[in-house]
């Protein structure tokens, strides 16, 4: 917020002699040169931030549901009741999907070139701050400074100059001397290492968003890994590995918050048991990069299917995960391979009562092949066998299934190691502020005038130990004992 | 035990109230003052004879009168702070965890937050103006809680986990505070140019506030989203769900860095950089008050 125009130290500006290149290289440059502007970037932070607020503002949807088309029309007619005639429009600007939207990646890639270009813009700069700074500084430095100060200090120039090298060392600056006149000049400064906080911040965000996409590309993701209680399911994606539940508890509180969901777990690598756990909320069961979480619940059935010769074609605990538009019915299907059957189980959905399927009853809806239309439907009761098709269905028992989240998230070392940049980087560069200062000494009489001249922004914590500094150097050092 | 504490609660804003109207008048009276005063010339000769100290008109700090009306609203403001902070340690040890499972714990937390940022920076750099917009806003937040519901419950499974509860939502609760002082500084730099007197401080000082406040504010609210990056990889299995809390915080985060980024980018500086500040805190409080229209993993806290 600062307008006015601070001192600095003399430098000659540099020649710029602008090399003949190809085309190809024109252009290259032409793109480095955009980028690695400071306004760029900060213009690409303000765009991120608006997508984002509109992410946060409206209803997001997920890519999968928007790849459905069926559905995703179902869910934007649900919206028109809140949106009206804007649904179309917003659905069009990708409003119910931005974080998937091909402006976001876009503008996510820039933000990303942007500061791959200021970082490598800025380093030679801040390397060259840090290793070999500007010694010699302008007399209008001195004499314009925020922070200045002009002293008489009572000892001749070579002992004052050194009597302020000790001060200045005393505060942990790096001090060095200026081998230009006029006078004896020195220059200091201190955290000169701070400002590569900012490429370790910078460096932070790429290195999280490739981490990002490395898992996009890399890992895999189960959001809705159902197994019944003493079920047991394949992961798949060449894990080897497969889930068996040997319980789920679902426990509350007297006042019925809930308390605690846990999943007993067994996860078995090509048949051999390599890990057990309860799965809590909290306590996620990790083997080999794969990561098992607790998610949700829900009721399911334990169907048996045999066949006429009493073969069993089916034996399992089946979740009912899905509901129907109303939310008052909740089923699941499996297919039996011979005969070609795909049979539904549908229940009252959780706090449901429905006329026609009692409590300890399912629904049966038999479906020959792909056909739409069912060739039997039947409600069955709870351990009373009942023939449909020939086959002869049990519904066994109620129990419970366990909702679990399944994944193998192979770039979130990279997020988190990029996370511990960030901070650090931060930490650098708001923390710790780069110091400089210039000193001059020249001889007035038999003592010395010595002006101190820091034209760097305004900074509250640093002045005291400035001020602290300039008292400290009016007054002459101690004599040292020399004994013996 | 917990009577105690939302007693405290209470005695808390009534004390804060009370110190907003002794800074009030301590600011109206200083500025009466310094309307009277004739401006005087400040420089002092520069050469061999005297020295020249160009710090001294740096900052001029707003130091209360020993015992005065300023003194005894800084007394009430610290009281206050010790007051919030015993009713929040007696809340923590009748729930068994840190003060941050719901919006009345939250919202608590968030003005003991702003007033002991504020205290830190009063007594820091001596700015008494910044009470006039910070003190507002603690009145705010506890008049909020204080219409809460103040019940302890259990907390629910996905926020069984004590230690990043604590780290996560303390960092976000330090933030916040420090967010509302840089926003004070922000709106006072905005009307320093407008009110007809000149108090201090000066606008670069000012503007050096709002920066050093999100000093405090950026790397907390770094640390938070990434503790909660952290937490949410625990417990939801993945650390980043676009969830529109957490998002929203995103947004906060974003805004700092535009701010941080504006401060060095030549007719972004001053007024714009000050508007961010603005929007940062507009931000904080929408990410704070979200819980009333957003849905998402977040809709418990």
């Amino acid at each position: 917020m600062t307008t006015t125009k601070q001192p600095t130290p003399t430098r000659t500006p540099p020649v710029l002699r602008r090399r003949r290149h190809g085309p190809l290289a024109e252009l290259g440059l032409g793109i480095y040169h955009f980028f690695h502007k400071k306004k760029v970037g900060l213009l690409l932070i303000l765009a991120l931030t608006i997508m984002a607020l509109i992410g946060v503002l409206f209803p997001q949807v997920s890519p999968e549901l928007i790849a459905d088309e069926g559905s995703y029309q179902s869910w934007l007619d649900d919206q028109r009741m809140t949106y009206g005639g804007w649904t179309a429009v917003l659905s069009f600007v990708r409003a119910f999907s931005m974080f998937s939207s091909p402006a976001f990646a876009i503008v996510t890639t820039l933000l990303a070139l942007s500061i791959i270009a200021c970082t490598v813009h800025r380093l030679p700069l801040l390397w060259q701050q840090a290793t070999h700074p500007r010694l010699h500084a302008a007399e209008r430095l001195f004499d314009r400074s925020r922070l200045r100060a002009t002293l008489e200090v009572p000892l001749p120039p070579d002992e004052a100059a050194q009597h302020a090298s000790k001060l200045l060392t005393g505060m942990r600056f790096r001090v060095l001397d200026d081998p230009k006149g006029p006078g004896t000049n020195l220059f200091a400064d201190r955290n000169r290492f701070a400002p590569f906080g900012t490429v370790a911040a910078h460096l932070a965000f790429v290195l999280i968003l490739l981490g990002v996409l490395f898992s996009g590309s890399m890992g895999f993701r189960e959001g809705q890994f159902t197994v019944a209680a003493g079920s047991t399911r394949d992961i798949g994606h060449s894990t080897g590995l497969n889930v068996e539940v040997l319980s789920f508890a679902d426990t509350y509180h007297a006042d019925g918050r809930p308390k605690d969901y846990v999943s007993d777990v067994v996860l078995r690598e090509d048949g051999q048991e390599v890990a057990r756990q309860e799965v809590r909320v909290n306590t996620p069961l990790r083997h080999n990069g794969v990561k098992i979480n607790q998610s949700y619940f829900g009721v399911a059935a334990d169907m048996s299917v045999a066949a006429a010769d009493g073969g069993v074609l089916y034996d399992d605990g089946l979740p009912l995960e899905w509901t129907n538009e109303d939310e008052t019915l909740s089923y699941a299907s499996f297919r039996l391979e011979e005969p070609d059957l795909l049979v539904y189980v549908v229940a009252p959905a959780s706090g449901q009562v429905n006329e026609a399927i009692g409590p300890g009853q399912v629904r049966v809806e038999v479906y020959p092949g792909d056909e739409d239309v069912p060739s039997a439907t039947e409600i069955i009761t709870q351990g009373q066998p009942a023939v449909i098709e020939d086959l002869t269905f049990t519904f066994e028992r109620e129990q419970k299934y366990t909702g679990l989240m399944v994944s193998r998230d192979p770039g979130a070392t990279w997020v988190w190691v990029g996370s511990i940049l960030l901070l650090l980087g931060t930490y650098l560069t708001m923390g710790l502020r780069h110091h400089r200062v210039w000193v001059r000494v020249t001889p007035h009489g038999p003592h010395s005038i010595v002006r101190l001249g820091c034209p760097d922004r305004i900074d509250l914590a640093f002045e005291p130990r400035f001020r602290r500094l300039a008292d400290d150097l009016t007054r002459p050092p101690r004599p040292t004992n020399k004994e013996g | 035990m917990l009577d105690v504490s939302n007693l405290l609660h209470n005695a808390a804003l009534l004390l804060v109230a009370l110190a907003l109207i002794g800074n009030v008048a301590a600011v109206a009276t200083r500025a009466r003052l310094h309307r009277a005063e004739v401006p005087a010339e400040s420089r002092v000769a520069v050469g061999a004879g005297g020295p020249d100290t160009a710090f001294d008109e740096a900052h001029e700090p707003d130091a209360p009168a020993p015992h005065g009306l300023g003194w005894y609203s800084d007394r009430l403001l610290e009281l206050s702070f010790v007051v919030l902070t015993i009713s929040l340690v007696l809340r923590s040890i009748v729930t068994g965890h840190a003060p941050f499972a719901n919006q009345f714990e939250f919202s608590t937390a968030f003005a003991w937050a702003v007033v002991g940022c504020f205290v830190y920076f009063e007594w820091r750099y001596k700015i008494r103006g910044l009470a006039l917009l910070v003190l507002p806003i603690t009145v705010a937040l506890l008049f909020y809680a204080s219409n809460l519901e103040s019940d302890v419950s259990p907390l629910i499974p996905a926020l069984q986990n004590s230690l990043l509860l604590t780290l996560h939502v303390f960092t976000a609760v330090i933030g916040n505070g420090a967010a509302a002082v840089s926003f004070a500084a922000a709106v006072l730099f905005l009307l320093h140019r407008h009110i007809p007197w000149k108090i201090p401080p000066s606008e670069e000082v000012l503007e050096e506030i709002g920066y050093r406040a999100v000093v405090l504010a950026f790397p907390m609210l770094t640390l938070m989203i990434v503790l909660g990056a952290l937490w949410a990889d625990t417990a939801w299995g993945r650390y980043w769900s676009w969830d529109p809390k957490e998002t929203a915080a995103l947004v906060t985060w974003l805004i700092y860095g535009a701010y941080l980024h504006a401060r060095v980018i030549a007719g972004w500086r001053g007024n714009r950089a000050a508007w961010l500040l603005i929007l940062g805190f507009v931000a904080v409080l929408f990410t704070f008050l979200g819980n009333h229209w957003f849905g998402g993993l977040h809709s418990y806290a």
